[in-house]
């Protein structure tokens, strides 16, 4: 099972074995980590899942779609260029290690 | 034997027990009654949500579909398409986008408490919140306020099933078939007199350079006014029989009603009305010992998954400091529900009305009427004594 980093915004840091094919936001909200919410459960559609994705991983993943960009324009803490919302990121075994940053606010 | 019959009354007066055996000793369950196999642990559903190319919903999503729907809604049609439809929706419904809500919610909640007084018991689904949520649909498609009552009528015989049969019968299809002529109508129509709504948006949309077609627009017009006042409502329905049972989460929340989302996001967890629905395997997929085929459909038991004691801590405890992440009270992955944030202000607005004016209520029958349904369940009517 692929190995996910989160760092909390106060520094906290959980690392987390997840299923292959589950998200990033899927990842923190069920097994408890704060800092992701997740509201509209996994649909592209509240920007409550942003995360600061570590430089070392962004080049592999895919670009964000059309509708990512759109609720990358809402989130709450400032959009950065490693911004992407944790339930469009399906970890994999090339994704193994990935570190993510959570931000202040989520909502 | 244990069987697992998704159309036996008895099994919805209290379907936990079946959903617990089929968890503990039948994860991937053949059910004959069905004709379908069915997930019922948290870690499958999830996974399946998850995988939308070997979990599709192209085939319908309802356990029961109606005719010629499936592929033709946002919640039958797979990515990429399904995410370009949405994305057309999407940004009408998120929370930033729903504050013009509020104001139109209260006085409908107001009113339809109004018209309670002097009462000493009221039924909580037919009295008010079908009422709240039609108000609010209607307000939100700008829908002509006459026939309110019909839509509403038609919106809950369509995703029902014929209580002795169980199956779809005559009068569901007529309601669909009138609900999807009703949304014809209003298409044409705004296709003349586009204004500002969201249904005006969305017809007037183009995916990659073309016009959606007429189909596509009418029975997902079809599909978000039947979920906007049948889902809605019953998730209040459920919410409002969950604090009838449980005095001291009502009064902590009658007190306090800043607590009402917390117990709104239990009560989603805890009993969820949208308890079951359907994906077609587009590939062999060999679970827990069974061998199954591409082509053969699958139910996802939501409401099994959110007690799943794998996942949840307690989970046959009512508990609103519970604060559940991830439950799939609204579903999960690409199709999870598009109207999450106002199913989450309304029935916030709606239980701060109805706190307010009723902070002591009790049930008044043991036993409910359930909606006959193979997706949903949720009481038909909720008498409330508040005398």
């Amino acid at each position: 099972m692929p190995k996910v980093t989160y760092i909390e915004h106060n520094g906290t840091e959980h690392e987390i074995d997840l299923p292959d094919g589950w998200t990033l936001m899927q990842g923190a909200t069920l097994n408890g980590i704060d800092g992701i919410e997740g509201e509209c459960g996994g649909s592209c559609g509240c920007a409550t899942c942003h995360v600061y994705v570590d430089e070392a991983f962004l080049a592999k993943l895919d670009p964000p779609s059309e509708n990512e960009e759109e609720m990358l324009e809402c989130t709450v803490s400032p959009r950065e260029s490693n911004s992407r919302l944790g339930c469009q990121i399906k970890v994999t075994d090339a994704l193994d290690g990935i570190v993510v940053r959570m931000p202040e606010a989520q909502s | 034997m244990f069987r697992f019959d998704p159309y036996s009354p008895e099994f919805d007066a209290d379907p936990f027990p079946a959903y617990k055996t089929l968890r503990d000793e039948h994860p991937c369950y053949w059910s004959e009654e069905a004709g379908m196999w069915v997930y019922s642990r948290y870690a499958d559903i999830v996974t399946a949500l998850n995988d939308w190319q070997t979990y599709s919903s192209a085939k319908g999503n309802l356990v029961d579909e109606l005719p010629n729907r499936a592929g033709n809604t946002l919640g039958t049609t797979d990515p990429p398409r399904h995410d370009r439809l949405r994305a057309l929706i999407q940004t009408a419904v998120t929370k930033r986008a729903l504050d013009h809500i509020i104001e139109p919610a209260q006085a409908s909640c107001r009113a339809h408490l109004d018209a309670l007084a002097g009462r000493s018991s009221f039924d909580f689904v037919n009295d008010y919140s079908s009422n709240v949520t039609v108000d609010l649909l209607f307000y939100l498609f700008n829908l002509p306020k006459e026939g309110q009552k019909t839509v509403r009528d038609k919106a809950v015989l369509m995703v029902q099933t014929d209580p002795e049969t169980r199956q779809k019968g005559p009068q569901h299809i007529e309601a669909y078939e009138w609900m999807a002529n009703y949304a014809a109508e209003l298409v044409a129509e705004r296709k003349q007199n586009p204004g500002d709504d969201l249904m005006s948006n969305f017809i007037t949309a183009e995916i990659d350079g073309e016009k959606l077609k007429d189909r596509e627009v009418q029975l997902t017009v079809t599909t978000l006014i039947m979920a906007g006042i049948e889902s809605l409502s019953g998730f209040m329905s459920v919410f409002a029989l969950n604090l009838a049972d449980h005095a001291d989460a009502r009064r902590r929340l009658a007190a306090d009603p800043s607590l009402i989302p917390d117990a709104m996001e239990e009560s989603l967890r805890y009993n969820t009305s949208a308890q079951r629905f359907k994906r077609c395997l587009q590939r062999d997929v060999d679970a827990h010992g069974q061998q199954m085929k591409a082509g053969d459909f699958l139910m996802l038991a939501y409401r099994s998954a959110n007690r799943d004691e794998r996942q949840f801590e307690n989970p046959d405890v009512y508990d609103i400091e519970s604060k559940p992440k991830g439950h799939l009270g609204f579903g999960g992955g690409v199709h999870a529900c598009l109207g999450t944030a106002i199913a989450r202000l309304a029935c916030k607005v709606a239980f701060e009305e109805l706190l307010t004016r009723y902070p002591e209520f009790e049930r008044v029958e043991d036993r409910l009427p359930w909606v006959p349904s193979s997706n949903f369940r949720s009481p038909m009517r909720l008498e409330l004594s508040v005398g």
